[in-house]
């Protein structure tokens, strides 16, 4: 009987997978200890920190005002398009798209990119943490 | 010599039919054409992509930049297939849509029918040439959105 039930919490566990695999899990250890490092204050990544941050404006690389929003869209469970060259981009939610933060070197690369397109500079480990702490609840 | 007659005559009526090797690199497919159409390599020359793959943190206003192992395999795809001839002729820019003979067969195409929300602009290769990603342009395949087919 404890058995069944342990089996199903685990289902549904999986179900939502709103959790990072274990690759990612080593990675966003990183960035804790890069935060910490920063500040010693630092308790913790935070979604709400990382929803603002998603959906804050800036003066980008092209020197237009633009956010994570502007190619992702308000809804992360629903594509969006490259600004530049309207290209469809897959959802971003790993609710809806199981692709979504498994591949350290992938997630680093847009990191790195999207992060210079629209603060015009690279994001620190606090800002990176919080988003895709943010991401992965969706 | 037959052969290589044979194989003139071949390579002539590619170049002359509107078409391109496709794009058949499973990294480049991943790399680039995340963001935009996959450019087959033979539109542009050797000396363009170099430029292109060494400028790839500001590629047009964007970041696209890649990792160290990446950029160089890409590198090495692009130049490889680099293409020659009419349709890189003079063409000492990184972009496709510079070359004389691009802005030569584009050159009935009114504003009207890039600025439109479907097309955006000419670098979006698949919103009139229909077959553009199996490296075909060839004039029969065009359907310009909200206009029809060429001709």
């Amino acid at each position: 009987m404890k058995k069944t039930l342990c089996f199903i919490l685990l289902a549904l566990t999986l179900s939502h997978a709103k959790e990072f695999n274990a690759p990612m899990k080593a990675y966003m250890e990183g960035l804790n200890a890069e935060a910490k490092a920063t500040n010693p204050n630092f308790t913790g990544f935070d979604a709400k920190r990382g929803e603002a941050l998603f959906f804050s404006k800036h003066t980008g690389k092209k020197g237009t005002e633009m956010s994570c929003v502007t190619c992702h869209s308000n809804d992360l469970k629903k594509g969006g398009q490259n600004i530049n060259t309207n290209k469809p981009i897959t959802a971003l939610a790993p609710s809806v798209n199981v692709t979504r933060l498994t591949d350290v070197a992938e997630v680093e690369k847009w990191l790195r990119r999207n992060f210079n397109d629209v603060f015009a500079r690279e994001g620190t480990a606090l800002e990176k943490g919080d988003v895709l702490t943010y991401i992965i609840t969706q | 010599m037959k052969k290589i007659l044979l194989m003139t005559a071949l390579g002539l009526s590619v170049a002359f039919a509107g078409s391109v090797a496709p794009a058949n690199n499973a990294q480049y497919q991943k790399e680039c054409a995340s963001c935009h159409f996959g450019y087959q390599p033979a539109l542009l020359n050797k000396v363009s992509w170099e430029k292109v793959m060494t400028n790839l943190s500001d590629h047009f206003g964007t970041d696209a930049s890649l990792g160290k192992v990446e950029s160089e395999q890409i590198l090495n795809y692009l130049v490889t297939n680099a293409g020659s001839g009419k349709i890189t002729a003079n063409n000492t820019t990184m972009q496709i849509t510079k070359s004389p003979y691009f802005i030569k067969e584009h050159r009935k195409i009114t504003p009207n029918l890039i600025e439109q929300k479907e097309v955006g602009s000419l670098a979006n290769c698949m919103a009139c040439h229909t077959t553009a990603d199996k490296g075909s342009y060839s004039e029969r395949a065009i359907v310009i959105p909200n206009y029809g087919s060429w001709k």
